[in-house]
């Protein structure tokens, strides 16, 4: 017979599956956790509801028709994905050289107008995960704004297929400028309110200080990237350690804080809304005032890049997003394989970090990890 | 990358090296000197970071390519560490003692392309697919449209609507009618006709 402590061992523990279908789940995935009363023991990251395979879908089509296909990889930041399958094919292709100054500098500030709407959303989003429900409303309101944007540049509010082979797919619409700088101004006036409502609220530092601390070994041990590891207060950004479009030509400093806890990395995401304003603004200055947005490729559905690998990668919010590509001089891309940082801070790090963890601390962690399943997916 | 490749030649043999950006490499190695090199680059060199794990099917060569890219975070600088391995045997060493993160990647290519990584914990726990039971999806050999075929039905009910079709069925009713008005016409021609006196 089992001897009764043993048996009061084995009913304290409890498995609670989390999701698909959750409120503070970040999209669709699902945690399988045990639970002594309610602290985590351990927990396994389920994904898998939103594979749609992208990596093979792309292996059979032409070079032309990947775009529709990649801007889906990451919802509230296509562009990056855009701006990563361009670059990758145009090393491939030879012809990185002859992207016009123009162009790069659009790119640039898609990226950046792309930056600051997801930073908008997921800065709210932090503070939903914690019950200040008025938060992520005001924010996805004011990503609206940068949603109407796009809309005027590229035709489409979330996915853009703007950035392509050679360049973009058109200039900027007239007086564009002018309706950035408007829009920069309605989101600088709101954000000192919405300070007030996060970042001063008692129930939010409460609920984030001290709370998902990621000791700073780890970010060598599992190569963490973004804001993740710039709030443990080191400066790892892909704009600056791996240069690519205009950022070396911009003026700007790589943000970080010293909590390595969830507050730390709420702050930087919030102190990088102020710089992608900032970057949008020193674009739009420097930025020449004419000339060609692409340079001529010839007939995209008919192209053949010679044989290669390579790996391009770019910042994205969440941190360092890569494609790895390998090329076999045919019409179609031999390998295609997204490298997403959630890759590594949904599942390995996140799994690291639950036991001990309080369950309601779950929801708060996993948002300020920014875990976006269809970049695990592809 | 020339110091390094240097060292790697000196210690390890390479079969080849290239440089692909000032801050992008590649050395292929022999595939039972993976763990070994990349645990030289990892205690021994300023390559610390695991950025990314991939898997290339070769499948006219009958192999299948690892990469793995391998960063040092202060050089700024990232090495592509290939192999290959017999398509057929399909099975490579684990990393996952080096880099925990690998797990991850070593459960997932086990199941989309069949490789199997010996002593890594998860290998043939289910990851992004569900009861499974076909050939590794990302192999290339994998036909998807004949697996739909066979795997799901179409729904019943479900109308086919071809425009060819449309517009042969509507020119053929057309024509049809055309007829028939030019008979109606015929026969009412022929019932003026004023009937041939006895």
């Amino acid at each position: 017979m089992t001897p009764p402590s043993e048996t009061m061992q084995a009913s304290k523990e409890v498995q609670l599956w989390v999701g698909p279908q959750h409120p503070g789940i970040p999209g669709n995935m699902s945690m399988q956790i045990w639970v002594e009363g309610d602290t985590i023991k351990r927990g396994i990251t389920h994904v898998g509801y939103l594979h749609r395979a992208f990596e093979k879908l792309i292996e059979r089509r032409n070079f032309y028709q990947t775009f529709p296909l990649v801007c889906r990889i990451c919802v509230p930041e296509p562009d990056t994905n855009e701006y990563l399958l361009a670059a990758a094919i145009e090393e491939l292709a030879g012809i990185s050289d002859q992207i016009p100054e123009r162009a790069q500098w659009i790119r640039t500030l898609v990226m950046e107008l792309s930056r600051l709407g997801a930073l908008l959303m997921v800065v709210g989003g932090q503070a939903g995960g914690v019950g200040l429900g008025a938060a992520p409303n005001w924010m996805v309101a004011l990503r609206d704004y940068v949603l109407d944007l796009f809309e005027e540049l590229t035709g489409g509010r979330v996915y853009h297929m703007y950035i392509i082979y050679g360049g973009v797919r058109r200039d900027l619409p007239e007086g564009f400028e002018a309706r950035v700088e408007e829009v920069l101004e309605k989101i600088e006036e709101r954000l000192p309110t919405i300070d007030n409502l996060i970042f001063e609220s008692a129930v939010f530092r409460k609920r984030t200080m001290g709370v998902g601390v990621i000791p700073k070994e780890w970010a060598d041990q599992t190569a963490l990237t973004g804001p993740v590891v710039r709030g443990m207060g080191i400066p790892r950004d892909v704009r600056k350690d791996y240069p690519y479009l205009k950022y070396p030509e911009l003026d700007f400093d790589v943000v970080t804080e010293d909590g390595s806890d969830i507050y730390a990395r709420a702050l930087v995401r919030r102190r990088e809304i102020d710089q992608a304003i900032d970057l949008i603004r020193q674009i739009l200055a420097k930025m020449p005032k004419d000339g060609p947005v692409s340079t001529r490729t010839g007939n995209m559905l008919r192209w053949q890049v010679p044989a290669g690998q390579t790996y391009v990668r770019a910042e994205a919010t969440r941190g360092e997003f890569g494609y790895f590509i390998v090329t076999d001089g045919t019409d179609k891309i031999r390998r295609f394989h997204v490298r997403g940082p959630s890759y590594v801070h949904g599942v390995s790090l996140l799994e690291r970090m639950l036991p001990g963890l309080n369950i309601s601390d779950m929801y708060p962690l996993m948002g300020s990890l920014q875990v976006c399943p269809p970049e695990i997916e592809r | 990358m020339e110091k390094i490749v240097n060292e790697l030649e000196s210690r390890f043999g390479l079969l080849s090296h290239r440089e692909q950006r000032a801050d992008l490499g590649e050395v292929c190695i022999r595939a039972e000197k993976t763990v070994n090199v990349l645990e030289w680059l990892k205690n021994h060199t300023g390559y610390v970071h695991l950025t990314h794990f991939s898997v290339v099917d070769w499948l006219e060569e009958n192999e299948f390519q690892l990469t793995y890219l391998v960063t040092d975070p202060d050089a700024h600088h990232t090495l592509m560490v290939s192999a290959r391995i017999d398509r057929e045997k399909a099975e490579a060493e684990s990393i996952h003692a080096l880099w925990p993160e690998a797990v991850t990647y070593e459960q997932e290519f086990n199941e989309m392309y069949g490789i199997a990584f010996p002593g890594s914990p998860r290998q043939g726990v289910e990851f992004l697919l569900e009861g499974w039971n076909a050939m590794p999806p990302m192999r290339r050999d994998f036909d998807t449209v004949e697996y739909c075929n066979e795997t799901y039905e179409f729904r019943p009910g479900r109308v086919h609507v071809d425009p060819k079709e449309v517009r042969m069925k509507f020119q053929a009713e057309q024509k049809r009618l055309a007829e028939e008005q030019k008979q109606r016409e015929e026969a009412t021609a022929n019932s003026n006709e004023p009937e041939p006196q006895p």
